[in-house]
């Protein structure tokens, strides 16, 4: 991988990190939020398999990779019976109508 | 045979308290006579373990790495306090079966009082720092739990959780100068503290000299830590006996005295333990004299004589400290017992409502007359003795200013226990009538207790060589009986004493005609009974920490995009900060 | 290939949490709703076998390690610990549940997931590789984000679910990309060769700062905690006890474990964790002071407690000094059972005042007025837990809190002093909350709810007993537990190489 590639995937993953980042910070949506969280998870695995180009493990970055995101589409598939489950209950996706537990 | 009465000292009222707690309240005649049984004994191991005292570490079980050795010694010290919260509380408990009969949460009661006493033990036969704290600390939970026994009482519990919060402050005192002890001699025993304590650093043993006085102040209720005390009035009237008289504040002057050689040289410790003697016994003694509250009157009367203990190990008399604790525990357990069957007659506290109750009970009335003549200290009665040691030496080897305060002070003695013997005893008629005089299980401690300060002071020979005999560093000088009384009626220390003495009683006699001079002391009044402002400083404190409270919580928003935003910020102060290198 | 008992340890309660699902939707056909909770309890009690086993192994031959494929699993004092902590509390709350979670629909779910937590937290203790330890903590994260959610009718426990999942996976993606920067410059994952290779690089430390942070989210740093409060008290009773006593508890161990293979890189994790650990103890006692519900003040004293622990693996990693690990650890341990009884006496109140009847109110502290009469059992052990959290002696707390202090007293240093005076503070400070409650339970007067609740079964006053007898047997004699808390703390020390 010649260094301009590189750069390039860096700047991906930082990139989608502080989208990632901003979004949870500025999100209403339970759902954009869980989409989010994807957005962010998939940085981690591009991260991961970054590292393992840099450290010549290629393999090795690939299989963390895609361990991570078979990892993370579970917690995206609880996120989302959860907030199935907040949109039978409260008829809301907003997350300021989760805001009753506070002090 | 020292240790197995040390363990039985400290264990029986322990025991004790398990099986009252344990046979439940629906047997109160058992758990009275159970009480009564397992105190009674602890006093009695306790009275015996006085002829086995010995000056070195008798049981000694290690715990292992950083607990040390668990080590009991039988000093004369220690044995004195023990025999002090057993015998004394003991008495208190026989007294409770009157006081308590028919109440509710009896096995509470009687567990508390029970650990209460086996803690007290344990805390001066406790040869180890760390477990001197591990009981100071349980005493300290015994007395909030006490203090707030009736918990439907908001004022109670408040008084209950102000105790167990400032004796705690004070006890970090406590804490931090057994940890650096520790960290500078390797153990927690106290033996080897005391031989090594001029090998410290000066600055070192700094630190722990006032650690240790902050930690005695605030369980002895001492100026600017007394505040706990007369809140501590809303406990039963036995407990707040136990409290005053045979516990809890027994510990502070304790344990100055127990590590009075080691902080004797500190520069500035002895002055300030002078100073700190002297304002309690002044200030309280003007509270006194101001209290309405027959109950609150004895307490502001006990951080008086305390101070006036605290005063005598500031000059180095610590025998006279001792022996003045001695005569202290009697006649205020005496004191506040026969106000409590008063209490428990009449049903209130307040003095003004009372007033002629002498003709009623005149058991009670006498007894609490001679309590009254030890607290101000005349002649034949325990309090006498005692408190002209600790003049005297207080004449000789401390400073002048403060002599002439505590010579005041027992002026102010003598002046509010006159006015608080004639509002509740003789007078004319108050509000209140009293039905009956004090009960049988009462008679009995207030009858042990009034003979007791006709002969305490008799043991101060036999006393002086019990420490003498055991304490290799405190170089103490005692002398026989007979002696030390012919030094005192020589002395003309003691006459001057006794002459400001009467006119304290003058001052109350008068203080019709001296109308001009108590308006011009009205003022001064009311700052006493405002405590001198010391408990405006808590209630501040208080309401600091709540308001801070309020504004953090308002930090806790219950939405999820401001805790994402706390994560975020986290991180980036983290990275700031190894990026700055703090 | 012999297989080590702890691997046996690890893997029992894994392969039996579907099991106990099985026996709990076979039980509830059969009319025999026991069942799901007579299977969990066989399986831990089983599980009980190779942790003795493997704690006799870990004397004879030290810390040993075991590796299949991208596996790797290390057994040390740390590990050990952890598993004794999460089995032990595990087995308690599992017989407390039986009445707590009869009336529920999804019992046997909640039984296969608990026993299923607690064997994936022996394997996060028993991991020598970073990205199992990643796998191992996401684990558990999703397993207790169900249990914390488990009442799925309740606005409130919705709400709790939903924050602690958005936040934990928050932390988690952090710690991955701490994961990759690792790699990237090591270029391997085992923690061991980490710690021998890592050479100081600003993406190391960046590394570190992840590690801190990511894993922080579920350890509860403040200003991270956020979520604590809601999921803790909002989570079923013996899930609160898991969490607060066992599972930010394993977060710390898994924040331990990546910090220690970073030593070399940076001298600064030590302040850091002490000055996190001056903020928990302040902030989570402001917090919980004036607090009206119960299970939300015991969460937030939580914070508190993770406070003294952090001070105490501070003062090892800052100074070498090792009794500050091994008391931190020995506070993990008591601050697991006073924790753990405070929620289940908590729980066992609720349940009878609110949740037998069918409501799902908040247990205030004014509903506890008066309870010790009609619920001495919970009472006591109620008053004991908090009181032995406040750091009172012949309490447990009390002695982990004091070794502690000594060894930031050994350091001799004065800052580490003084921080040590203000967690002592802390301790008296807590005591003002702390306190209220005792008295609350001993009112003579009853409250409307007590006099309305339910009688309670015996079988949930077993686990309050052991464990009040196990905080005051520890409190009088802290070496009980010493053949746990001294080798795990000689681990941070091998990881720091002293």
């Amino acid at each position: 991988m010649n260094p301009t590639t590189l750069k390039l995937c860096l700047m991906a993953v930082l990139s989608l990190v502080g989208i990632g980042l901003y979004g949870l910070m500025i999100c209403r949506n339970l759902i954009k939020m869980v989409i989010v969280l994807q957005i962010l998870v998939k940085a981690a695995a591009l991260g991961l398999i970054l590292a393992g180009q840099m450290s010549s493990q290629i393999n090795l970055g690939q299989s963390l990779g895609i361990t991570v995101i078979v990892a993370d589409t579970i917690v995206a598939v609880v996120g989302m019976a959860l907030a199935v489950q907040v949109q039978r209950r409260l008829g809301t996706l907003d997350v300021d109508a989760l805001s009753s537990l506070r002090g | 045979m020292a240790t197995f009465l040390m363990l039985l000292t400290i264990g029986l009222p322990w025991i004790g308290a398990i099986c009252v707690w344990w046979i439940g309240d629906r047997r109160p005649r058992w758990q009275h006579i159970l009480a009564t049984g397992f105190s009674v004994a602890a006093g009695a191991a306790s009275i015996l373990l006085l002829a086995f005292s010995s000056s070195g570490v008798a049981l000694r079980i290690p715990v292992g790495g950083f607990f040390g050795d668990f080590t009991l010694v039988p000093d004369g010290l220690g044995v004195f306090l023990a025999v002090i919260a057993a015998v004394v509380g003991s008495l208190a408990v026989i007294f409770s079966v009157d006081y308590m009969r028919g109440k509710q949460q009896l096995g509470r009661y009687y567990a508390l009082i029970l650990l209460f006493i086996g803690a007290m033990a344990g805390l001066g036969l406790s040869g180890s720092l760390l477990f001197m704290f591990v009981f100071w600390e349980i005493t300290a939970f015994c007395s909030y739990a006490l203090i707030s026994f009736h918990n439907d009482d908001p004022k109670a519990v408040a008084g209950g959780i102000k105790a167990l919060i400032v004796t705690q402050l004070g006890g970090i005192g406590l804490l931090i100068g057994a940890l650096i002890i520790r960290s500078q001699t390797g153990n927690y025993q106290i033996l080897d503290f005391l031989a090594n304590a001029a090998s410290i650093q000066p600055s070192i043993l700094n630190l722990i000299a006032f650690g240790f006085l902050a930690a005695a102040v605030a369980k002895s209720a001492q100026v600017p830590l007394q505040t706990w005390l007369p809140d501590a009035m809303e406990a039963p009237t036995p407990v707040t006996a136990l409290i005053h008289a045979a516990t809890m504040v027994n510990a502070g002057v304790y344990l100055l005295a127990r590590f009075y050689p080691a902080f004797r040289d500190v520069p500035g410790w002895a002055t300030s333990v002078v100073t700190i003697g002297l304002l309690s016994g002044l200030l309280a003694a003007l509270m006194a004299l101001v209290a309405n509250d027959i109950k609150r009157c004895l307490a502001y009367s006990t951080v008086s004589q305390l101070g006036y203990m605290v005063y005598a190990v500031g000059t180095g008399s610590v025998f006279a400290s001792q022996f003045h604790l001695l005569s202290h525990s009697v006649f205020k357990a005496l004191l506040f017992l026969s106000a409590g069957a008063v209490i428990h007659i009449v049903g209130t506290r307040d003095m003004r409502e009372m007033g002629g109750l002498g003709r009623d009970m005149p058991f009670v009335r006498a007894v609490f007359v001679i309590g009254s003549l030890a607290l101000v200290g005349l002649p034949i009665a325990n309090g006498f003795f005692s408190k002209e040691l600790i003049l005297e030496g207080g004449l000789m080897h401390g400073p002048r200013w403060a002599y002439i305060g505590m010579l005041l002070g027992a002026g102010i003695t003598a002046c509010y226990t006159l006015r608080m013997v004639s509002m509740v005893f003789y007078r004319k008629r108050g509000s209140v009538k009293a039905s009956h005089d004090a009960p049988v299980a009462m008679r009995i401690s207030l009858g042990t207790l009034s003979l007791g300060v006709f002969t305490t002071w008799l043991l101060a020979g036999a006393f002086g060589e019990l420490l003498t005999g055991s304490l290799p560093y405190h170089q103490l000088q005692t002398s026989k009986t007979f002696d030390l009384a012919l030094e005192l009626l020589n002395a003309p220390a003691t006459w001057l004493a006794l002459l400001v003495i009467l006119l304290g009683f003058a001052l109350w006699m008068m203080h019709k005609q001296l109308k001009p001079l108590i308006v011009f002391l009205r003022p001064l009044s009311r700052i006493a009974e405002n405590r001198f402002g010391f408990e405006h400083l808590n209630q501040g404190v208080i309401r600091i920490a709540r308001s801070l409270s309020s504004v953090l919580r308002r930090t806790q928003t219950g939405q999820l995009n401001w805790n994402i935003v706390g994560i975020v910020g986290g991180l980036g102060i983290v990275l700031a900060l190894l990026t700055w290198r703090i | 290939m012999t297989y080590p008992s702890f691997l046996w340890l690890i893997a029992l309660p894994l392969v039996t949490a579907p099991l106990v699902y099985l026996a709990g939707r076979l039980g509830k056909r059969i009319g025999q709703r026991v069942l799901a909770q007579g299977a969990a309890i066989a399986s831990l009690l089983a599980a009980w076998m190779p942790f003795i086993l493997a704690s006799v192994e870990l004397r004879i031959y030290g810390p040993h390690s075991f590796a299949a494929e991208a596996i790797s699993l290390r057994l040390d004092g740390m590990g050990l610990l952890l598993a004794g902590l999460s089995l032990g509390l595990g087995t308690l709350v599992v017989l407390f549940s039986g009445s707590y979670m009869a009336n529920e629909a999804g019992e046997e779910k909640y039984y296969a997931m608990l026993v299923a937590m607690i064997g994936v937290m022996i394997g996060l203790g028993c991991t020598g590789d970073l990205f199992n330890l990643w796998i191992w903590f996401e684990a558990m994260a999703v397993s207790s984000y169900l249990l914390v959610a488990f009442y799925r009718d309740q606005p409130a426990s919705l709400e709790a679910g939903i924050k602690y999942l958005v936040q934990s996976a928050a932390g988690s993606v952090l710690v991955l990309l701490g994961i990759g920067l690792v790699l990237s410059q090591t270029g391997t994952l085992d923690l061991m060769e980490i710690l021998t290779i890592a050479e100081t690089s600003p993406l190391m430390l960046a590394a570190g700062a992840l590690f801190l942070i990511g894993f922080g989210v579920k350890t509860a740093l403040v200003p991270l905690h956020t979520w604590l409060p809601d999921a803790h008290a909002q989570a079923p009773s013996g899930i609160s006890a898991m969490l607060s006593g066992v599972v930010i508890e394993a977060g710390m161990i898994a924040m331990l474990r990546s910090l220690l293979a970073l030593t070399g890189v940076e001298s600064l994790w030590g302040p850091l964790l002490m000055g996190f650990g001056a903020l928990n103890m302040l902030a989570g006692n402001l917090l919980a002071f004036g607090q009206k519900q119960v299970k939300r003040m015991l969460a937030y004293s939580s914070l508190v407690h993770i406070g003294y622990m952090l001070v105490g693996l501070g003062i090892t990693f800052y100074a070498g000094e090792s009794g500050g690990a091994q008391g931190g650890l020995f506070h993990m341990l008591n601050h697991g059972l006073m924790k753990g009884m405070a929620f289940l006496a908590a729980g066992t109140l609720l349940y009878a005042l609110h949740l037998s009847l069918g409501d799902h109110k908040p247990l205030l502290i004014a509903d506890l007025a008066g309870a010790a009469k009609r619920y001495p059992i919970a009472a006591l052990t109620l008053s004991l837990a908090v009181l032995g959290l406040g750091g009172l002696p012949p309490l447990a707390g009390f002695m982990s809190k004091w070794q502690i202090f000594v060894a930031g007293f050994e350091t001799h240093n004065a800052w580490i002093g003084a921080l040590v005076a203000f967690a002592a503070l802390n301790s008296v400070f807590s005591l003002a909350y702390y306190a209220p409650l005792v008295n609350a339970v001993y009112r003579l007067e009853p409250s409307e709810s007590v006099l309305s609740g339910k009688p309670l079964s015996g079988l949930m006053k077993v686990p309050l007993i052991v464990l009040g007898l196990a905080t005051v047997a520890i409190g009088i004699w802290p070496a009980l537990l010493d053949w746990l808390t001294v080798p795990a703390g000689a681990t941070v020390l091998v990881g720091l190489g002293g």
